[in-house]
Parts: C-alpha cells; structure tokens; sequence
C-alpha cells in the first residue's frame, strides 16, 4: 500500500495516548518554553549581579500574583522537562526498554513530579 | 557506518552531553542554596565572584543555548514543512541563540571580581 493511502486519524480528543505519550508530548511543550524563558532569565542575572537594590527588586517578583504564576510555570517547566529528560537517558542506555518498564518509569515520573512540585509550592508560596 | 549516518549523531550526542551537564549542575546549584546557604546579595555576589563558579555557569549556559538549539531545530523540522519559511525560523533562532550567547558572555564578565 502507498504511504498516501495510509489513513490518516488525527482526533486529539478521541486518541487515547498511554501515560508515556503524554509526558513526552509535555517534554516538548515545556522545551519550547524553556526556550522562550531563556533571555528572561539572562534579563534577572543581569539584575541580580549589578547592584544591591536591584536584586531586591528581583525578589520583589514573588510578590504579584502574575509574576508567581509566570515563575511557577517556569520551576513546573523544568522540573518535567529534566524528570523526563532523565528518562530519555536511561532509556537511550537501554533502561525501561520494556513495555510494562517503560509504563511504570512514566508513572515513576509523573508521582516524583508531583511531590517535587508540591514541596516547592509549600516552600515557596505557603 | 556512512558519513551520512553519522550526521544525526552529532546533535544527538550534543543534545544528550549537554543535557547531562544540565541535571549534574541543577543538583549541585539546588543542594548549594538550599541546604548550605541562604540566598541574599552579599552571598549570591560572593558566590559569583569564585571564578570556579562563574566558569561552571557559563559551561551551563553554553551547554543550555546549544541544547536549545538541537532541541528546537527538532521542533521546526518536524511541524515546518516549508523549506523556505524552515530555514527563515532555522536562522531566526540561530541568530537569537548567538546574540543571547553574546550576552552573556558580557553579563559574566561584568562580575567584579
């Protein structure tokens, strides 16, 4: 069969995606967020570095609520973008090659994601 | 092996070697303020000023504006399909990559030591 009569079924809200497909489309969603936050981050080290008064200003940031979200979707954007980038590895050496190993070092993922975020909400916001 | 083959090995070894550096330097920054020190100008400047540190934070931004570069690339490559407009946004984001590579070069430097 030629490759263009392959049928083609690209529902979004009926694909049911396994627990590993999701975390793996969100390693991408987060890495071109990361991207973006780049030169922000440059922006606040550059503050940060100049003068006393403008790091004070830096963490004046995790006062309004807009910036807290911003940072908040920053740390949640890296922690799921290194949690499953560390997952990658250890398949690329051959680890969680197998199917049910592959599905719970997902899950593995997801569970540590969520404690880490929930201690650094605490941490920072309560 | 061909030559050929070997061209997707490179970006994706880069990718894999930078992203290792990223989660060994994550750890050490994360254990470093959070367990043995707390954050404020006079220990963040005093922090900065070892040059070990600054060295180890420019390899980290080296390592993250090469790795963005593999990791978007990707991205492009697979939802642009036309080549012009692909290699317009493949230069965009090389250009923006490097002026931010400049940057913080300037910026490091600009700590007093």
């Amino acid at each position: 069969m030629a490759a263009s009569h392959r049928p083609i079924y690209l529902n979004l809200f009926k694909i049911k995606l396994p627990v590993a497909g999701i975390i793996s489309i969100f390693h991408r969603v987060t890495g071109v967020l990361l991207f973006l936050f780049i030169p922000v981050s440059l922006y606040y080290l550059q503050l940060s570095i100049q003068s006393e008064r403008l790091f004070e200003q830096v963490s004046y940031l995790m006062v309004s609520p807009f910036s807290r979200f911003i940072i908040l979707l920053f740390i949640w954007s890296y922690v799921h973008h290194l949690l499953t980038g560390i997952r990658f590895l250890l398949i690329d050496v051959d680890l969680f090659l197998e199917k049910r190993m592959a599905r719970s070092s997902a899950w593995s993922v997801v569970i540590v994601e969520f404690i880490i975020m929930a201690i650094i909400i605490k941490g920072l916001f309560l | 092996m061909t030559m050929v083959a070997l061209e997707g090995l490179r970006p994706w070894l880069l990718q894999r070697l930078t992203a290792l550096y990223m989660v060994v330097y994550t750890l050490y920054v994360i254990v470093y303020w959070s367990v043995f020190n707390t954050l404020s100008y006079s220990s963040w400047h005093g922090w900065l000023v070892n040059e070990i540190n600054l060295v180890l934070l420019g390899l980290f931004y080296l390592s993250l504006l090469l790795h963005a570069w593999v990791g978007i690339r990707d991205v492009l490559l697979d939802y642009i399909k036309p080549l012009l407009l692909r290699l317009i946004l493949l230069f965009l984001v090389a250009g923006f990559l490097m002026g931010t590579a400049i940057w913080m070069m300037k910026i490091l430097l600009s700590v007093n030591l």
